[in-house]
């Protein structure tokens, strides 16, 4: 509660009215705020060419943006499911990392997935070079085969992309030609094999 | 008077062609584990009541050496062969070994015959035909192009098979399997399946199960080959089947549906009972037939 004086007036607007109604800068500011305005370029407006550019590369960042949240939601969802679901879940796979889809050949899987296929074709072809002819031909007949099953589906995908079941046999199968390719380049040859085993 | 001459031949042609008899013998754990490397020829491994490996080997020329070294619970019995040289010939070797043992052989292009051998087993070769036995230990078979027949005690071991042209047999193995095959057909008996994951590229399967365990987990999936599966007993699964062109017979009663106007594949599911198990079974171009009888 406020107290009042004798003549029945606040005291805090009497201090108030005492205060000086305008106070003076110690110096004049405008100078160093004009300096400083000169020192900064004015950037020219974009041309109308430039500006759709600028737009056209939002919407492309935005289109990417949009498909890798929602590869990443898919394939988190999907890795969800498969860690709430141990009992259901059949033996893991040997090799993994699989895109949301895909329509085409093997280099849609990345960089990672061609150097791996790469690297095990390349100790694939050392090591069935050491084989039997009769083996040889068989192996190379299947891996041919499964080159040929992916293709299938490959280009049967591209025209029902949206297939899931087409999207799980082509990852499968490029899966069993790794494995086939490892188990290959794993096998023991005629003077490296062991008992150490 | 003949008889001997072609006796005292046959010698002759045997000493000539430099094979070498060899019987080695050794005391051993009775749940050791025994190890066989041989590159052609024949292993024939037999589990007996001794405790103790025994092998006999017969080198032809070329071969090396047999390596015979027990060490802890383990032995290992290996032909050794000159490094750097093509070895054209074939050894055989005929072993031994404590029932209880567990079994590794490895092989190119020898032939694996195996019985009575209750352990674990890991065998794996490229060429050569394998025959073993299951019981209620796991068995693992890595081949190429051999044939692979395994026959089961119905025992309680998991059979884990990986073949690429050979064809496979499997009778009366356990509970569980892991068979992947590109082009090999496959043949599988078993008295109750409680899971299996079937992969096939070329190769047809077919799989026959007296009885499913109550939460059985199938996964199968073929490309161009015919999936075919007989489920008898009293069966307690949900079903989901689908095919991008392959036709699907159901003997259970429910009939298939086109997924879509403008796509052939088929699909099927429904649920036998309370639908505890889960059996999933996708193909692209071959049949899928399952049946109870």
């Amino acid at each position: 509660m406020s107290e009042f004086d004798k003549t029945g007036r606040d005291p805090l607007d009497q201090a108030l009215a005492s205060l000086p109604e305008d106070v003076a800068p110690e110096r004049d500011l405008w100078p160093q705020i004009r300096a400083e305005i000169a020192k900064t370029p004015i950037a020219a407006p974009a041309s109308p060419v430039q500006s759709n550019w600028f737009r056209l590369a939002a919407a492309v960042l935005l289109v990417l943006a949009t498909s890798f949240v929602t590869y990443y939601v898919t394939r988190q969802s999907m890795q969800e499911q498969v860690a709430k679901a141990p009992a259901e879940a059949a033996p893991a796979p040997q090799l993994s990392g699989q895109p949301a889809s895909f329509t085409f050949g093997p280099e849609r899987l990345g960089a990672g997935y061609m150097n791996a296929r790469a690297d095990l074709d390349r100790r694939f072809k050392e090591r069935i070079a050491s084989l039997p002819p009769a083996t040889r031909m068989k192996v190379e007949k299947n891996l041919a085969d499964l080159r040929h099953a992916a293709d299938e589906i490959s280009a049967t995908l591209a025209e029902n992309p949206s297939d899931p079941l087409l999207q799980e046999l082509l990852m499968s199968t490029y899966q069993s030609e790794l494995q086939l390719l490892a188990n290959v380049s794993e096998l023991p040859t005629a003077g490296s094999m062991r008992t150490d085993l | 008077m003949r008889v001997a001459v072609v006796v005292a031949a046959t010698l002759l042609l045997a000493q000539a062609a430099g094979a070498e008899d060899i019987e080695k013998r050794a005391q051993a754990d009775p749940h050791g584990e025994v190890s066989i490397v041989n590159v052609a020829g024949e292993v024939q491994v037999t589990g007996w009541d001794r405790n103790e490996v025994q092998v006999n080997a017969e080198l032809e020329e070329g071969a090396q050496r047999l390596e015979f070294k027990t060490s802890g619970a383990r032995t290992s019995i290996e032909v050794v062969l000159p490094k750097g040289r093509t070895f054209e010939g074939s050894s055989d070797l005929v072993v031994h070994v404590p029932r209880n043992s567990s079994l590794v052989t490895q092989t190119i292009s020898a032939d694996q015959t195996i019985k009575e051998v209750r352990g674990s087993q890991r065998l794996q070769s490229v060429s050569g035909q394998i025959q073993t036995e299951a019981w209620n230990e796991d068995v693992q078979v890595k081949n190429i192009s051999g044939e692979v027949n395994v026959r089961g005690h119905n025992g309680k071991g998991t059979i884990r098979l990986n073949t690429v042209s050979g064809d496979v047999r499997l009778e009366d193995v356990g509970p569980e399997l892991d068979l992947t095959s590109v082009t090999g057909d496959m043949q599988v008996r078993v008295a109750e399946l409680s899971s299996a994951r079937i992969k096939t590229t070329n190769g047809d399967l077919e799989l026959r199960a007296a009885s499913l365990t109550r939460e059985v987990r199938v996964e199968a999936e073929g490309i161009n080959g015919n999936l075919r599966f007989r489920f008898r007993g009293a069966i307690d699964a949900e079903f989901d089947i689908q095919t991008f062109n392959g036709e699907i017979d159901n003997c259970f009663g429910p009939k298939p549906h086109r997924v879509s106007e403008y796509a052939p594949g088929n699909a099927l599911r429904f649920k036998q009972g309370n639908g505890e198990g889960r059996i999933r079974i996708k193909a692209l171009n071959g049949t899928v037939e399952i049946c109870n009888r």
